[in-house]
C-alpha cells in the first residue's frame, strides 16, 4: 500500500511516515506544492494525505488537478485550519475525508484504512486477524466462525483496534474516536466499553487480543 | 435636547427682548415727534393770533371747536413766556378721558396783558401712536411666528445630510451592511462629517478583517506545533521498555496537549460565533438532531448506568446554522452525561418551541448563574474546560434564543427557548 504525505511541516510528516511504515504502508513525502504535483502525476497512491496550506499553492488546487486527471487515489485532507469552508470545499472537490490538526496517529491510520477499504470495495471486505474476522460490509464479527453480537460503539472500537493492530492506542485517542473531540479526557467511559468488548471476544472463542498497557492505553495484539 | 430647541432657547428671548425694547423706544420717539409737531401747530396758531392783534389791535374771537380752542384770560402777571403743557379732561359726550396739548403765552392789547391759551386735541396723536404700536406688535408677533416656522422647515432641510449620515451609521454592521452610502452635500461641516464617517468605517472594516484573519492564523499556527507534539508523544509511547516515571511524564504531556488543543479550538469557536462567521442559516430540525446525538451517546450513558427519558413530540424546526445547532445539542447532551453520577438519569423534552434537558448530579457549590460564564466549572469534573455552557449561551445569544439554568428538586435543568 502506497501513501503520499503532502505536508510542509517536516517534523509532522516524519512522525506520520514513521507510524504508517509500522503498519506496512510505503510512504512518500512531498513538502511543497511543486513536489506534490510532481509525485501525484507520475505515481498512483492508495491514499494521499493532503495539507491545505502549502508553500507554493493551495492543497485544494492539487485536489482539483487529481480530479481533472481522473485519478482515483483516495484523498484525506489534514488541515490546521479548522474552518468549515475548507472542509466543505475539500469534500465537494472529491476528498474522501477531512481530519483537523492536531490528530492522533492512530485516528489518522484508522481513517486511511477506512478510505482504502472503500476504494477496494469490489474486492475483499473481510478483515482477518488470527481467528477473528470482521465483515465491513455487513458489519458483523465472527470468532472461530461464531457470530459476536456487538453494539455500535463496540464494533467501532474493534475496527479501530484492528486498523491499529500491534500499536499502542492511547485512551484519549479511543475516547475521541468514539465520541468526538468533546469527550476526550473522559477515560472512565471507555473502560466499560473495553471490558465488555474483551469479554464478548473471549466468550466467543478465546480471542483475548486487547492488552492493557500500564498508564498508557491499549494494544491489540496476539503476543 | 435638540440643537434647534437649544438654539431657539437663546435666540427667541433675545429677539423678543430686542423687539420689545425697540418698540418702547419707538413709542417714545414717535410720541415725541408727534407732540413736537402739535407744538409747532400751536406756535403757528400763536403767530396767527399775534398777527391778528397787530393788524386789528383787538383780541381774536374766542373759539371753541372740538379740535381747537382759543381762550384769553386777563394776566395777573405770572406768565411771561411760552408754556407748553398736556392736560387730560373728561369728555362727557364721549364718556372718556381726552388729552389736550395747550400753549399759554402773553399778549398785550391796548395796554392790557392777557394770557392766550390755545388748546388742541392730542387724542388723534395718541390714537395714531397706539395704532402704530399695535401694528408694530402684530408685525413682531407675525415675524416671530414666521421665524419659528421657517426655522423648523429650513433647519429640517439643512440638517438632512446630517440625519442621513446618522441613519447610515446606525445601519452600519460589520457582517451585513458594512458600507455606508453618504449623500453629497455642499455644506462644509457635513462634508467633513461624511468624510470622517467614511474613513472610520473603512478603518473599522479593515481592523475587523485583520482581527478575523489573526484569529484564524493564530489558531492555525498553534495547531501545527500541537500536532507535532502530539504525534511525537504518540510515537514515543510506542517504544518498548519505558520506565514508570517516563510513562507518567508522557501521560501528563499528552493530557496537557489535549487540553491546550481543545482550549484553542473552543476559544476559536467562541470567537467565530461572536464574529458571526456562521452566516448561512437554514431550517434545522432540532428534534432530529437531538435523536441522532442521543443515539450516538446512548452507549456512553449506559457505561455509567444513566437512564435517559425522552419526551420528544413534534418536530421542532428552527431557522439557524446547522453546525451551530449540532454544537448546541451535543454540548447540552455531553454536559448532562459528564456531570452526572452513576445510576443517574437524564430527562429530555421538547415542548412547543422549548427544549429542556435535566440531569441528576452533584449539588452546585457556587452560584448557578456562573455556569454560563467562561471557565466556570464545578471542581468535581476537572477534565472539562468550563467552556461548554458558554458556547451554548453564545449560540443562543446569536439567534436571540432564551437559555436558562436552574437547580430544582435535585436536578440540573437547562432549557432553551427557540423563539422566532
Amino acid at each position: 500500500m502506497k501513501i503520499l504525505i503532502i505536508e510542509d511541516e517536516k517534523e509532522l510528516s516524519a512522525s506520520i511516515a514513521d507510524y504508517l511504515s509500522s503498519q506496512d504502508y510505503t510512504c512518500d513525502v512531498a513538502d511543497d506544492f511543486a513536489g506534490a504535483i510532481d509525485k501525484t502525476e507520475y505515481n498512483n497512491y492508495d491514499c494521499i494525505l493532503l495539507d491545505i496550506s502549502l508553500p507554493g499553492g493551495s492543497g485544494l488546487k492539487i485536489l482539483e488537478r487529481l480530479k481533472e486527471d481522473k485519478k482515483t487515489d483516495g484523498v484525506l485532507i489534514i488541515s490546521a485550519k479548522n474552518s468549515l469552508d475548507d472542509k466543505i470545499q475539500g469534500l465537494n472537490l472529491g476528498a474522501d475525508d477531512y481530519l483537523s490538526k492536531p490528530f492522533h496517529l492512530s485516528e489518522l491510520n484508522a481513517r486511511i484504512a477506512a478510505i482504502i477499504r472503500r476504494k477496494n470495495f469490489e474486492g475483499n471486505n473481510l478483515i482477518e486477524f488470527q481467528n477473528l474476522i470482521i465483515d465491513t460490509q455487513s458489519k458483523t464479527v465472527t470468532v472461530n466462525k461464531n457470530l459476536v453480537e456487538l453494539t455500535k460503539k463496540e464494533y467501532e472500537l474493534l475496527l479501530y483496534f484492528i486498523s491499529n493492530k500491534k500499536r499502542l492506542i492511547s485512551k484519549d485517542a479511543i475516547a475521541e474516536h468514539l465520541w468526538g473531540n468533546d469527550m476526550s479526557g473522559n477515560f472512565d467511559f471507555i473502560y466499560t466499553h473495553i471490558k465488555n468488548l474483551r469479554k464478548k471476544l473471549m466468550d466467543a472463542g478465546d480471542a483475548d487480543y486487547i492488552k492493557s498497557v500500564y498508564g498508557m492505553g491499549y494494544k491489540f495484539t496476539n503476543q | 435636547m435638540k440643537l434647534l430647541a437649544k438654539y431657539n432657547r437663546v435666540t427667541i428671548p433675545i429677539t423678543i427682548a430686542t423687539l420689545l425694547i425697540s418698540s418702547i423706544a419707538f413709542y417714545f420717539i414717535l410720541h415725541y415727534v408727534l407732540v413736537h409737531q402739535l407744538d409747532k401747530d400751536l406756535l403757528i396758531e400763536k403767530q396767527e393770533i399775534l398777527h391778528h392783534i397787530s393788524e386789528t389791535g383787538t383780541l381774536p374771537e374766542v373759539s371753541n371747536y372740538k379740535d381747537q380752542q382759543i381762550n384769553f384770560t386777563l394776566s395777573k402777571g405770572q406768565v411771561l413766556k411760552n408754556k407748553f403743557s398736556t392736560q387730560n379732561e373728561y369728555d362727557k359726550s364721549e364718556d372718556e378721558e381726552e388729552t389736550f396739548r395747550r400753549l399759554d403765552f402773553p399778549v398785550t392789547v391796548k395796554g392790557n396783558t392777557y394770557i392766550a391759551t390755545v388748546r388742541k386735541s392730542q387724542q388723534e396723536t395718541e390714537d395714531i401712536v397706539r395704532l402704530i404700536l399695535m401694528i408694530t406688535f402684530s408685525v413682531i408677533a407675525f415675524l416671530l411666528l414666521i421665524i419659528f416656522i421657517a426655522n423648523r422647515l429650513l433647519l429640517g432641510k439643512l440638517w438632512q445630510p446630517f440625519n442621513n449620515t446618522i441613519e447610515q451609521l446606525k445601519q452600519f454592521n460589520l457582517l451585513g451592511k458594512n458600507e455606508i452610502e453618504l449623500h453629497k452635500t455642499n455644506v462644509d461641516e457635513f462634508t467633513d462629517l461624511n468624510s470622517a464617517a467614511f474613513l472610520m468605517t473603512q478603518k473599522v472594516n479593515a481592523d475587523y478583517e485583520l482581527l478575523k484573519s489573526f484569529t484564524e492564523n493564530a489558531s492555525h499556527e498553534i495547531q501545527t506545533p500541537l500536532a507535532i507534539i502530539k504525534t511525537k508523544l504518540e510515537l514515543l509511547s510506542q517504544s518498548e521498555n519505558l520506565s514508570e516515571p517516563q510513562i507518567n511524564a508522557i501521560q501528563s504531556l499528552n493530557a496537557a496537549t489535549t487540553r491546550l488543543s481543545k482550549l484553542n479550538q473552543s476559544l476559536l469557536l467562541l470567537t467565530k460565533i461572536e464574529n458571526r462567521q456562521f452566516v448561512t442559516t437554514e431550517q434545522v430540525n432540532i428534534s432530529a438532531i437531538l435523536l441522532s446525538y442521543l443515539d450516538n451517546f446512548e452507549e456512553l450513558a449506559e457505561t455509567k448506568n444513566i437512564s435517559i427519558k425522552k419526551n420528544i413530540g413534534k418536530d421542532l424546526l428552527v431557522e439557524m446554522n446547522e453546525s451551530l445547532a449540532e454544537i448546541l445539542i451535543s454540548n447540552l447532551i455531553i454536559n448532562a452525561i459528564k456531570h452526572n453520577h452513576k445510576e443517574g438519569s437524564i430527562e429530555i423534552g421538547i415542548e412547543g418551541n422549548a427544549l429542556s434537558i435535566s440531569n441528576t448530579g452533584n449539588v452546585p457549590t457556587n452560584g448557578t448563574s456562573e455556569y454560563f460564564e467562561r471557565f466556570k466549572k464545578d471542581s468535581a469534573s476537572n477534565d472539562s474546560l468550563g467552556l461548554g455552557l458558554s458556547i451554548v449561551k453564545k449560540i443562543c445569544e446569536t439567534y436571540g434564543f432564551l437559555v436558562s439554568y436552574k437547580y430544582e428538586s435535585e436536578r440540573h435543568i437547562v432549557s432553551v427557548q427557540f423563539t422566532g
